[in-house]
């Protein structure tokens, strides 16, 4: 990294974190740290809720995973805006009517203190492992790419969120995140940008399109249904729209780390027009960051990827016994991209000249050598886990970063990693300061010391903030690499996320079920759902589809046998 | 609860900009999901 990329990363961290301290400071009670005394307006509580949502996880992972899958990723989202108007309609005004710091509250309302703390828990036990998740990933990532200590680059995470999160509660995050949100866009737009203007002369931005159609990476919606295989196909337009609503459902209407950005809302209206503003732009805003990963990937098609996107892994293997293997696989990648690359020229070309039995020869040619690129990936991962048994094999999360690092000019590089810092910020202060309300509130004030004075509380919710950030940077420390950073953290919550809205509809729609009833339901619909992750296949969406449900039909199962309370 | 009605009272958004209620608003988020499936749709099946 240059000077000039040290000052873009270092100047946009430096302005957002003192502007948030400096705005927002002087906070008297936990009304004021908490709800941000209730003075948001749409557009703040709009951008809070995307910028919350939208973590350094989807600035890497996302455009990787259309690189690899392509843009059918797309359709987990297709829920959200079916969950915006559900929220916006039942949800929001019940939560204003009662007048509560965190959605928990309305549970003891409702049913009683044990179900209010369970709820609670599983917030705490699911949102406090998604947080060292939400520093970790960026870090690991970073660290790799640009050599930084992990554990630094954790530390450097975590503290600046820390900072500003403790100093001035909600309102600092929802200020904060109006800034990360147009430097998250801006540095995006402009990489797209970049990418297209780096493709080569002879290729248009239609033949761009065409090649990755062509290439298998249009595939932005699939509406087939087959009941056999269908359940275990992670992004299909059904269980986008179903398991995806109910996610989404239960993400925005009893996560604390969203409801709290639209409870501090100056009035019902605000929080709600922010939840729609969120509907309406939030598709586009996740097309436009796979379609970028599209666009890298026509881009490779071009020039030459590396033969493994993790550069450090390689390095290792290079270091041990199996060095001459690996330059073995280099050169046969070398020599079959540039096959593939007249190739898919000539497959461009054929496009346009839309004779179909012409195009119908060059796409041939095209997948039978992009068959065999795959291959010689796969024989270089094989060769990893040979020298290196306990490296991660997965790439994919490397795949934009590493297009970053390499192609765009100095400053931009500074820029694209302050996207990423963000991101990763944004998120982490969302979900800090919910640990923290869910703790002081539902915890702390409610079953541990109930007669604090309002200064007392909100001494306690700065330093639960600072308690939480501190777990999670530990946390981040010692995670180990997952999956995909992306879906590890939609699995996590996919597993509680059912169960915790399975309780609230139930408080919501189904009135005569009781307390006791819904406290044993949940209990046993949350280890059925652990059943399905350990023991089945059947994607994680459903997960959320599966609790939910269970809490429901054992609720009203389980009512008359336990009595009235 | 008098404390939000205050609130309400205070700084009005009862309606929605540009549309009459809200049932307009939420039409419009779900109209342009319909619209946005529908355009993915066209450009899977022309770029397949």
């Amino acid at each position: 990294m240059r000077l000039l990329d040290w000052i873009v990363l270092l100047g946009t961290l430096g302005f957002i974190v003192i502007y948030g301290v400096a705005k927002t400071r002087g906070s008297k009670d936990i009304e004021g740290y908490l709800k941000g005394d209730n003075s948001m307006k749409w557009w703040t509580i709009g951008l809070s809720i995307m910028a919350t949502q939208a973590s350094a996880i989807t600035f890497l992972s996302t455009p990787g995973q259309a690189y690899e899958d392509g843009m059918r990723f797309i359709q987990f989202y297709f829920g959200l805006p079916i969950a915006m108007v559900i929220i916006s309609v039942t949800i929001i005004p019940i939560f204003y009517r009662l007048n509560v710091f965190t959605a928990y509250e309305y549970l003891e309302t409702r049913f009683d203190l044990k179900t209010r703390s369970l709820a609670a828990l599983l917030f705490l036990i699911q949102r406090g492992l998604a947080a060292g998740i939400t520093i970790y990933a960026p870090a690991i990532i970073l660290s790799t790419i640009l050599g930084w200590n992990l554990t630094v680059t954790n530390v450097f995470i975590g503290t600046l969120v820390i900072i500003y999160t403790m100093s001035g509660g909600t309102k600092a995050v929802s200020v904060t995140q109006k800034q990360q949100m147009a430097v998250m866009m801006g540095g995006m737009i402009l990489a797209g940008c970049m990418v297209v203007y780096y493709l080569p002369e002879s290729i248009s931005f239609g033949d761009a399109v065409s090649v990755a159609g062509k290439m298998g990476k249009m595939n932005i919606i699939d509406f087939s249904w087959d009941w056999e295989t269908s359940w275990d196909d992670r992004y299909n337009f059904w269980s986008g729209i179903t398991g995806g609503c109910f996610l989404m459902l239960s993400y925005f209407g009893t996560d604390q780390s969203q409801v709290s950005r639209y409870l501090g809302g100056k009035s019902l209206g605000e929080s709600r027009l922010g939840l729609l503003f969120n509907g309406l732009l939030k598709i586009p805003m996740q097309f436009m960051i796979l379609f970028i990963g599209v666009m890298v990937f026509v881009f490779y098609q071009f020039n030459e990827p590396p033969v493994f996107f993790k550069e450090a892994t390689k390095q290792k293997v290079y270091a041990s016994p199996y060095a001459a293997e690996m330059r073995e696989l280099e050169a046969k990648h070398q020599t079959v991209f540039a096959e593939k690359q007249l190739a898919v020229h000539g497959l461009a070309e054929a496009l346009r000249t839309d004779d179909e039995a012409v195009i119908a020869a060059a796409e041939s040619k095209v997948t039978t050598l992009t068959a065999t690129t795959k291959g010689v990936r796969d024989e270089a991962k094989a060769l990893i886990t040979k020298a290196l048994p306990n490296e991660e094999t997965r790439d994919t999360d490397y795949v934009f970063i590493s297009f970053v690092m390499k192609y765009l000019p100095v400053g931009m590089v500074g820029l694209l990693l302050a996207v990423i810092f963000s991101a990763a910020m944004s998120s982490t202060a969302s979900e800090l300061n919910a640990l923290a309300s869910t703790t002081v509130v539902d915890i702390y004030k409610r079953s541990v010391n109930k007669t604090g004075d309002p200064k007392h509380y909100l001494n306690a919710s700065k330093m639960f903030t600072v308690a939480w950030g501190v777990l999670a940077i530990l946390f981040a420390t010692f995670a180990s690499m997952l999956d995909n950073l992306i879906q590890a953290v939609n699995i996590i919550g996919s597993i509680f996320y059912g169960t915790i809205l399975g309780i609230f509809l139930v408080a919501f729609y189904v009135k005569r079920v009781k307390g006791n009833a819904v406290f044993m339901a949940a209990l046993l619909a949350e280890a059925v759902v652990l059943y399905c992750y350990y023991f089945t296949d059947i994607a994680y969406l459903w997960f959320n589809v599966i609790g939910c449900g269970l809490v429901i039909l054992f609720g009203l199962l389980l009512q008359p046998f336990v009595g009235k309370r | 609860m008098k404390k939000n009605d205050s609130i309400d009272a205070e700084n009005p958004l009862d309606k929605p900009p540009f549309f009459k209620s809200w049932k307009g608003m939420y039409w419009l988020v779900l109209g342009n999901l319909a619209f946005l499936i529908i355009i993915f749709y066209i450009l899977t099946k022309i770029y397949e």
